[in-house]
């Protein structure tokens, strides 16, 4: 993967776009989901769209702070098309009988903590924090977790939405890849430095601490699912390899510090790290509902119905 | 195909309004226009073509510049005027823009000629219908109707140097001719649905904003709006009380300031007539506060800054959620693009039955729209809020100069012009808001008068000393370009956001960059060395 031309790709990705509607979600094969799969399959559903639904949120950040035109345009589509994604989800969740009426999934703790954290602060984070976070987050969906599902999957219905969310995935990847090169790029030590001041930055600490857990979930989850360990190894070398291919995207020091965080959250061995991140998932647990805010208005706009 | 001399030619109105000033205007003006006869299709040409008999001043356009023009040319003694109008009416813009809740955005009293006030503004924002009541009673005051040709659209001029001679072809094949041609066909007239993907595939109602269709019956319809700009931002709280549900697509937020509209008493009305000053006075307190508005909004200023804060003041008085707000949100400085004005705008879009969408359009289809976000929002109707074919790079038919030079090419890469009404190549000939003339602060019509005066002048020397062509010198106008280019570099337009007033390169050649009174004072000086003038 070579730096893209940002222009081509943002015609290509305008010229690819498809809709829940191109999808027949009546169409036979529901039945293969097997018993067994059925529960664990509904809650590692319910936290692939959030995760996508989160994605998107962290996208519309992007697209206020983009550098230049052709990304903000690049962003705001990558924003609906994350979007779209957790609506494709929902509609093979309601096709699977997981949903409750038209009722969204409970979203756990910790997306709520996310979403919250979202809603407050993404848009101040500086585009470089959510320029690195946001490629490591998909390289797992995409490498890890979207392949996981396929294999263990056999509905073809399930099958034809994910060539079309792991095709708009690629694109993501292939710009936040270069994106990532492009800050790597003619950067002093001090500016590298700089790049990292806010680490001290309350806010964004704050936002790694209802980050940390819902990693650490999640990657439970899959493991429970059957999900071995080592493809998440994988997705995180893929990210690790990608990301450092070059001497630029190297020097990013986000990259460094989120491929290295990215490799330690996968391996659970790592107790130094994994015991109070694992604690702060039961004590996030422990958090009483009604203490939550009221969800923002943007996660209402979620729908499985292909047409409104 | 003939043009049938009118009955009442010499009407009351035109009788008692004698010109102000007589000037030797050469023969062509000693004819009125009673005794301007057509001459019939000549023999030898095709069917179809019909030459008219050469006027003294040819005019394209019966909208507020077109007409405008012919009433300060008549106020000067020019009365062998041809007004062509493609259209059935007079007005343009106002004739065109009939859409629920279509009004000016710029007070009435400063959206009107200074040189025929009208005491009568039913409030400070006038509607459509309104400000075409005052156009039609500007045509019946001036007598101004004798010139107009109706239902001749203009397909093309050109200038026939030996003779000094402007000729217009119709699309219905005639061929007019005037020894002054003036362009005001109007900034923002072509309208015609947007080139969006899959628009043809739509099989559902489709409206575009400035030609309203008022036999649809919205009651009980599920409404699209596309655009949020300056008609989408009146038609929205309209349409909302009356559709069964309304969608609101947004690309680009616009910044939405307050709108002081209030209805004018009856008093009021009467001071203004009994005592005209009182209005001229109002006239030049609205245009000073518009003035200044100058400061926020051309340039980057603390004023832009308060301006800014006003905004979003706004915003956040009206929206409640903090989301919406967001999405409400420009992330251009103020003034970049037109600024918006409305108090019931941002109400509208949280009405229960009203539904904003910022998610990008990727097709439109047989039901409705696609959107990126994968779902197909249905609809009965879509209204398109889109805006006009705005020729920034071009003109909106072939111009052909002397030697045969073609306007069109000159102008691809933006349009140049000499003070925005001239331009080198093209003698005798005219244009009403013309390159660089959009004012961004304050009433267009404000800047249309002093380009009116302006050519009043030009045309008097052209007929008063019968010169066959008033050409301004080419290097003259590339100066005055590079000024302008170099004066629009500090402005807001040119701070980075995308709007119609940009070429696709980024190339300003809609926007004067300065004051109102700075382009008057630009405008009032007729300088006749900037000029290459060649005898009859
Ligand atoms: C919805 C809307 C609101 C506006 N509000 C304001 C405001 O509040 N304040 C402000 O200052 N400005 C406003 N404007 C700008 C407005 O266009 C000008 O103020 C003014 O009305 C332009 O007058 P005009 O005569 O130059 O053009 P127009 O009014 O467009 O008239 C041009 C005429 O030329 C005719 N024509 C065009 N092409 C041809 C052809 N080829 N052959 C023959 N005839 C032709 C047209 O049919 C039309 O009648 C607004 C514009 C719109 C669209
Ligand atoms: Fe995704
Ligand atoms: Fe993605």
């Amino acid at each position: 993967m070579a730096m893209i031309d940002l222009d081509k790709m943002l015609e290509k990705v305008k010229a690819t776009q498809w809709a829940l509607a191109d999808i027949d979600w009546d169409a036979p094969g529901a039945e293969l989901v097997t018993k067994e799969q059925w529960p664990q399959l509904k809650d590692f559903m319910v936290d692939l769209m959030w995760i996508e639904h989160v994605g998107a949120r962290g996208f519309a950040a992007m697209a206020k702070k983009a550098p230049t035109e052709t990304l903000r345009q690049l962003y705001s589509y990558f924003h609906a098309e994350e979007q779209r994604h957790a609506n494709a989800e929902m509609a093979l969740m309601k096709r699977w009988g997981m949903l409750e009426g038209d009722e969204l999934p409970e979203p756990n703790i910790n997306i709520r903590l996310v979403i919250e954290w979202l809603d407050r602060y993404a848009d101040g984070m500086p585009y470089y924090v959510l320029g690195t976070v946001i490629p490591m987050l998909e390289v797992a969906l995409d490498g890890a977790l979207c392949t996981f599902l396929l294999e263990s999957v056999n509905d073809p219905v399930c099958h034809q939405a994910f060539e079309k969310i792991n095709d708009d995935e690629s694109r993501h990847l292939g710009v936040g890849f270069t994106v990532m090169e492009m800050q790597g790029h003619n950067k002093t030590s001090i500016q590298m430095v700089k790049m990292m001041a806010p680490m001290l930055d309350p806010r964004l600490l704050l936002g790694i601490a209802s980050y940390l857990p819902l990693l650490n979930k999640m990657r439970d989850n899959v493991v429970k699912m059957g999900l071995p360990e080592e493809k998440l190894y994988a997705a995180m070398n893929k990210f690790k390899r990608i990301g450092g291919r070059t001497a630029e995207g190297r020097r990013n020091p986000w990259y460094q510090f989120i491929q290295h965080h990215g490799s330690i959250m996968v391996k659970r061995s790592n107790r130094f790290y994994h015991i109070p991140v694992d604690a702060a998932v039961k004590v996030t647990g422990l958090i009483p509902r009604r203490m939550l805010p009221a969800v923002p208005s943007w996660v209402k706009e979620l729908t499985w119905q292909p047409t409104a | 195909m003939t043009d049938t001399p009118r009955k009442t030619a010499r009407s009351s109105a035109a009788a008692k309004k004698p010109a102000t000033r007589k000037v030797a205007t050469g023969k062509a003006t000693a004819r009125t226009a009673a005794d301007r006869k057509t001459v019939s299709a000549r023999r030898d040409a095709p069917a179809a073509i019909v030459t008219h008999k050469p006027a003294a001043v040819l005019i394209v356009g019966a909208g507020f510049a077109g007409l405008g023009m012919a009433i300060r040319l008549q106020q000067a003694g020019v009365t062998d005027i041809i007004i062509l109008e493609r259209g059935t009416d007079v007005g343009g813009t106002w004739r065109d823009n009939q859409y629920p809740g279509a009004a000016c955005d710029i007070p009435s009293n400063l959206y009107s000629y200074s040189f025929a006030q009208n005491p009568n503004w039913s409030r400070s924002f006038s509607g459509s219908r309104e400000i075409l009541g005052y156009i039609h009673h500007l045509v019946k005051e001036f007598g101004l109707e004798r010139y107009i040709r109706f239902g001749k659209n203009v397909q093309e001029l050109k200038f026939d140097e030996k003779k000094g001679l402007w000729s217009a072809t119709t699309a219905e094949g005639e061929v007019f001719s005037g020894r002054a041609a003036v362009m005001a066909q109007g900034p923002l007239s072509n309208a015609s649905f947007p080139d969006m993907p899959g628009i043809n595939e739509y099989k559902g109602h489709k409206i575009h904003s400035a030609r309203w269709d008022h036999s649809y019956d919205f009651r009980g319809k599920k409404v699209a709006v596309i655009g949020t700009g300056a008609s989408a931002i009146q038609i929205i709280p309209e349409l909302v009380k009356e559709v069964e549900h309304l969608t609101v697509f947004q690309r680009t937020p616009g910044w939405v300031m307050p709108r002081p509209d209030f209805e004018t008493p009856e008093w009021n009305k009467e001071i203004f007539r009994k005592l005209p000053f009182t209005q001229s006075a109002l006239r030049q307190a609205l245009y000073l506060a518009h003035e200044s508005m100058a400061l926020a909004v051309i340039w980057s200023s603390p004023l832009t800054r308060v301006a800014e804060r006003v905004g979003r003041w706004h915003l956040h008085n009206q929206v409640k959620d903090r989301w919406m707000r967001r999405q409400l949100t420009p992330n251009y400085r103020i003034g970049c693009k037109r600024v918006l004005i409305s108090n019931d705008y941002y109400p509208a879009l949280q009405k229960p039955n009203c539904k904003l969408i910022t998610w990008p359009i990727y097709t439109l289809c047989e039901n409705g729209i696609r959107t990126v976000e994968g779902i197909e929002h249905q609809f009965d109707c879509i209204v398109f809020a889109t805006g006009f074919e705005v020729s920034k790079a071009g003109t909106p038919f072939p111009v052909t100069g002397v030697g045969g030079r073609q306007l069109n090419d000159e102008w691809s890469r933006g349009a140049q012009a000499y003070k925005s009404i001239n331009v080198a190549g093209y003698p005798n000939l005219f244009m009403t808001f013309g390159p660089n003339s959009g004012p961004g602060h304050n009433s267009a019509l404000v800047y249309m008068e002093s380009q009116l005066d302006y050519a009043v002048r030009g045309i008097q020397k052209i007929l008063g000393e019968n010169l066959k062509m008033l050409d301004v010198k080419p290097h003259v106008q590339k100066q005055y370009n590079e000024g302008i280019q170099k004066r629009l570099a500090k402005t807001n337009w040119n701070s980075g956001c995308m709007s119609w007033y940009l070429t696709e390169d980024g190339f300003n050649a809609t926007m004067y960059p300065g004051f109102a009174t700075q382009y008057a004072n630009q405008m009032k000086e007729f300088r006749e060395k900037d000029y290459l003038v060649v005898p009859g």
